[in-house]
């Protein structure tokens, strides 16, 4: 009896916690759905006439639609190319470099200590006088320090977790070093792989500072969703919600992917 | 025809050599075991001869060919390892064929072969499946499998029973053995468990500290054993050692330690002049309770006894240190009572105090 006393109250105290961390997110959510006028009421109005009136606001909106447009365009690009660059090097670094690779990842590791504002201004004046300011190639290029850097940083320990020796069993068996990345260590590291370019995607998807500074036509979704906020005395609260629900809905995808992959990992790994 | 020389091999990490100016010669159709203790360089040995591990000094043939610098791929050897090391994403099928696959054998050819190492090796009704939805000794029996499947000129095992548990381990090294007897491919085979090179070999190479101690037949390596090392390092329970002092008498000399005496022939030995100290051995499995006439006696207090089963060890105290031997009459020994054991001349092992090596004129 007492037990269970004990239980309900600490399943009750876990799920009030759980509603707290959520409660601003479930009101912007609730907040996409309502009309301007059931937003700004005094007493907050749980009970309404829900509308997509906002999200419709949002996708017919140019400036926005052009900013899911550039980001999803922008990302896809630079997550792609990080990956790219980024795993055969990362593959390099676990297997074939002795010397001094723990000053290299170091190295590559630092990328990411800078703040952004830092270089921000310095990209500024190189990207207006090279003519790529305010393009999206610009803005591509920009992030691939971050993804490149941050995939080799995550991808290292995926790939030392390869064992050695099947890769030496398949040296036996007369395969290439070419052969043993692309038919052994990447389809066994694929799942820590996957989990390092969602990280990746989720960092750059967020990133506003550099997009703001470097753009300004060809603004990212993060770029866009905050101007908004910014627009005037009329504050337009539920496409800000709305708009706040878009931009995070694909991170959020891909962290449900992710998770559902390392627990894969770790119930195949406990067997 | 894969007979193996490796000559004046060295091989240094950096400025630390681990093996140096080693020489070693494999006959065809042998079974050979690389035996000693960890960091002895014996799995460094292996991983030269398979090409895994760079030579840094010295050259290695296979059949009369010079394959020191070839890639691993090219030197007609397979290689069971440690781990087993089997393709995680692929099914039991396709790690045995993936070897096939590569050299572009006809897929029927493939399937004839894969079926018939499989039924060989008893895996018939696993090929459909994931490494890792296989026991360890059914692992072990795919990475024997894929190696076998490529009938390679060398067979190279690295510690391949070391993961599994003393049952299967038996059944394996049969089994390894029976293969062996059938297909006759020249093999090395590396552990650091003695009885496994005792069981096993055709010959064992016994080595320490990146050299070879001593190689000979399991047989020779028991019991003429050529330096102290390799004495305390085969045979179970281990060999006893006492520092004796010499009393040579005619033709006779006695090797003294407190209350033990032992008689042996003089001129079987080099350098037993009276007043030398040497090193004695004594195995455990040599000597017995004493019986009427024998020469050799030594007599203390029992400690205790260890029931194995067929036989007992017995744990004696012989002036305040312990000493063992192996007996099957161990139960009708009790604990704290006096004992008296005795050696066959035969049996008792020499070695010189300053180098280790066995006086005997006959130890290689």
């Amino acid at each position: 009896m007492v037990s269970l006393i004990r239980r309900t109250v600490s399943r009750g105290f876990l799920a009030l916690m759980i509603l707290i961390a959520l409660l601003p997110i479930l009101w912007t959510i609730l907040g996409s759905f309502k009309k301007l006028k059931d937003i700004v009421t005094p007493v907050p109005t749980l009970i309404f006439t829900p509308t997509l009136e906002n999200f419709t606001t949002i996708l017919q909106n140019p400036s926005i639609r052009d900013g899911l447009g550039n980001s999803v365009v922008i990302v896809g690009v630079s997550v792609l190319l990080g990956a790219l660059f980024g795993i055969p090097a990362a593959y390099s670094l676990a297997r074939h470099v002795e010397r001094k690779k723990d000053d290299l990842q170091f190295f590559v590791l630092s990328l990411r200590f800078m703040p952004p504002v830092a270089i921000a201004i310095p990209f500024i004046i190189i990207y207006l006088d090279s003519g790529i300011y305010d393009t999206l190639a610009g803005l591509i290029l920009v992030y691939l320090i971050s993804t490149i850097s941050t995939v080799i940083w995550l991808s290292v320990p995926a790939f030392e977790r390869v064992p050695r020796e099947i890769e030496e069993a398949a040296a036996m068996e007369g395969c290439s070093q070419a052969e043993i990345f692309i038919k052994f260590a990447l389809p066994i590291a694929a799942p820590s792989l996957f989990g390092s370019l969602v990280f990746t995607f989720v960092l750059v998807w967020n990133e506003l500072l550099l997009a703001l500074t470097l753009a300004a036509e060809n603004a990212t979704l993060p770029v866009v969703a905050a101007s908004i906020t910014s627009l005037g005395k009329e504050v337009p609260w539920g496409v800000i919600n709305a708009s706040t629900v878009i931009l995070v809905l694909p991170p959020l995808v891909f962290i449900g992917l992710l998770m559902g992959f390392i627990n894969r990992m770790v119930a195949t790994g406990r067997k | 025809m894969a007979n193996i020389k490796c000559t004046r091999i060295r091989k240094s990490y950096g400025g630390h050599t681990v093996i140096s100016d080693l020489n070693l010669d494999i006959s065809d159709h042998e079974f050979v075991v690389f035996l000693g203790p960890s960091g002895c360089g014996k799995s460094t040995m292996l991983r030269m001869i398979a090409g895994l591990e760079e030579i840094s000094d010295g050259t290695v043939s296979i059949g009369g060919r010079d394959v020191t610098h070839l890639p691993p791929g090219e030197r007609g050897v397979a290689m069971v390892f440690q781990s087993y090391a089997l393709y995680p994403h692929m099914s039991v099928y396709d790690n045995i064929a993936f070897g096939l696959r590569r050299q572009k054998v006809p897929a029927e050819e493939i399937r004839r072969r894969v079926d018939q190492v499989s039924n060989l090796l008893g895996l018939g009704q696993l090929l459909e499946r994931k490494p890792k939805n296989l026991s360890g000794g059914q692992q072990q029996r795919v990475a024997m499998a894929r190696a076998m499947i490529k009938t390679p000129k060398l067979f190279l095992f690295d510690e391949p029973l070391s993961n599994l548990d003393a049952k299967l381990r038996e059944k394996l090294r049969t089994e390894i053995r029976r293969m062996h007897l059938e297909l006759k491919t020249t093999t090395i085979f590396v552990t650091h468990d003695q009885l496994e090179a005792m069981t096993i070999a055709d010959r064992i190479v016994l080595m320490r500290a990146g050299a070879i101690e001593q190689q000979g037949t399991p047989s020779e390596i028991f019991d003429r054993p050529a330096t102290r090392f390799v004495a305390d390092f085969i045979g179970s329970p281990a060999m006893n050692f006492r520092e004796c002092s010499v009393h040579v008498e005619g033709d006779r000399a006695e090797l003294v330690s407190g209350s033990i005496r032992l008689k042996v022939p003089a001129k079987d030995y080099r350098d037993l002049v009276s007043g030398a100290r040497v090193e004695v051995g004594l195995r455990p499995s040599k000597m017995d309770i004493a019986a009427e006439g024998d020469v050799n006696i030594i007599s203390g207090t029992v400690v205790l006894i260890e029931n194995m089963g067929s036989e007992g060890q017995v744990i004696v105290d012989v002036d305040g240190r312990e000493m063992s031997f192996v007996t099957k009459a161990f139960r009708t020994i009790e604990a704290g009572q006096r004992i008296n054991f005795s050696i066959d001349p035969d049996n008792i092992h020499i070695f010189s105090r300053d180098d280790g090596r066995s006086l005997l004129h006959a130890a290689a």
